[in-house]
């Protein structure tokens, strides 16, 4: 009896360290990132980053007096929650896993921080959302401004890649500060990543009992890609770089399949009228969504993370990443407002292509598994033949 | 691991993803064959990103040992 006691706890103890220490394949991230994006659309909404971003910036710049409208309230706004419990799920995640340590980066890192910072600001206002809402979600959502944003994602990646090899040639990183405390902060207390996954379920209790179930579900929604993220180190920087820097097809494809749970989820939800059609279909097909993507592409290459990378790793104590995921939510924030106060602008920026208006739900579905079955090829092709590669 | 002689290093302290791996991958193209480069990290994805590439590069991934706040990673040109 006490052997097969012994082993059954020997097979929770393997299970703990399988989901809390060590670290999840791309693969397995991918797909519970394409169920969750489907389940958190069923809950209430598409996942998003950029959005609860800019509700924050848009609540700094309003408390120092330069927006005059006071934006929607952080607490039950669902953009800013859902990026809130990306940030909270990840922290826990890298708490659990002793990976969290405050590290400091050296001094260009922190100037690549800042400049790839604004680029993530400005390309994510004008393709219409970050690598999440502007291409994952509304890839899903069917929506062809998705499209556009992922072909300046490709172009943004390349000229970002070869930015950083020029770097590698003509400038030194220069000195690391080093933190007094060795930087270790945290990294020998899985308890507190523990307490942060309990206090979210409160935070949701919370939200419950006071009558916003749906935000507090948002939260956890949240919560539950930012542990995913965290534990696979998923991540779409990676996916659209790698095949331009090493060939690697694996992370490029992982998001992909990703992609194909979460459009045929998406489209179950729309065709049968449980969601709201438009939901996710942004107006940024045109200008916005390639000038973004590409903008954004090359922000990705210098903070070396896209919307929701830089958010997990910004939890996981890196300080580039901190600065970047703050110098991202203003820009964002300063450049949404000069897009708003201008309808030149936003007429420049594009407009809005629902894909079943143009070819009905079958063919949409079927046209948007099949640009991403070729994209799926093209990455296997490009890391036999390395076609695509850029030569240091 | 004790006895591994180091024959060049690399100090990518304080680096996040990619430049650890691209500076990686310039050292290596430059390292002689037989001889063993250290390379020191604080990127919590290094390990797993050496893993799988430098064997496919055909380079031999000797293992890894954790100092004071940072990992040394010890690779060899075959």
């Amino acid at each position: 009896m006490s052997q097969e006691r012994n082993e059954f706890w020997e097979l929770v103890k393997t299970g703990y360290r399988r989901v809390f220490i060590e670290e999840w394949s791309a693969m397995t991230g991918g797909v519970a990132v394409g169920i969750l994006s489907v389940l958190s659309f069923t809950w209430a909404r598409p996942w998003g980053v950029v959005g609860g971003l800019r509700v924050w910036g848009d609540w700094l710049f309003h408390a120092v007096g330069l927006y005059d409208k006071a934006p929607s309230s952080a607490w039950t706004d669902t953009n800013s929650l859902i990026t809130l419990g990306l940030i909270w799920g990840a922290l826990a995640a890298s708490m659990l896993a002793r990976q969290f340590a405050l590290r400091m980066p050296p001094r260009l890192e922190i100037f690549k921080a800042l400049v790839g910072g604004t680029l993530l600001g400005i390309g994510s206002a004008l393709a219409g959302g970050c690598n999440v809402g502007g291409f994952y979600s509304s890839v899903s959502a069917l929506s062809l401004s998705g499209f556009a944003m992922m072909a300046g994602l490709l172009a943004g990646a390349w000229v970002g890649l070869k930015y950083l090899y020029w770097e590698m040639e003509h400038l030194s990183p220069g000195p690391t500060l080093t933190l007094p405390s060795g930087g270790g902060l945290g990294a020998t207390r899985p308890w507190l990543g523990w307490a942060l996954l309990l206090g979210g379920l409160f935070l949701f209790w919370r939200y419950q009992v006071n009558g916003y179930a749906v935000e507090g579900g948002v939260v956890l929604c949240g919560m539950g890609f930012g542990f995913i993220l965290s534990r696979s180190r998923l991540c779409f920087a990676r996916a659209f770089r790698e095949p331009f820097m090493t060939g690697e097809a694996k992370t490029t494809q992982v998001v992909i399949i990703s992609l194909v749970i979460s459009v045929l989820g998406f489209a179950i939800l729309k065709w049968a009228g449980l969601r709201n059609e438009i939901s996710y279909v942004a107006p940024n097909f045109g200008l916005g969504g390639l000038v973004g993507g590409f903008v954004f592409g090359i922000g990705m290459l210098m903070t070396g993370g896209c919307g929701s990378g830089t958010a997990w790793r910004a939890a996981e104590g890196q300080i580039k990443l901190i600065l970047a995921l703050v110098v991202f939510a203003l820009t964002n924030s300063l450049s949404k407002a000069v897009i708003n106060t201008s309808s030149e602008l936003q007429s420049l920026v594009g407009f809005r292509i629902y894909l079943p208006d143009l070819l009905g739900y079958g063919w949409a579905v079927a046209a948007v598994l099949f640009v991403l079955g070729v994209w799926y090829l093209l990455a296997a092709w490009n890391e036999r033949t390395e076609r695509f590669v850029a030569q240091m | 691991m004790e006895d591994i002689h180091v024959d060049e290093t690399l100090d990518c302290r304080g680096l996040s993803c990619p430049m650890p791996m691209l500076k990686l991958k310039k050292t290596l193209g430059k390292l002689e064959s037989g001889k063993v480069l250290q390379m020191m990290g604080t990127d919590p994805g290094t390990k797993n990103d050496i893993e799988k590439n430098v064997s496919k590069e055909g380079f031999e991934f000797l293992g890894f040992r954790e100092d004071d706040g940072f990992t040394n990673y010890y690779i060899k040109k075959g």
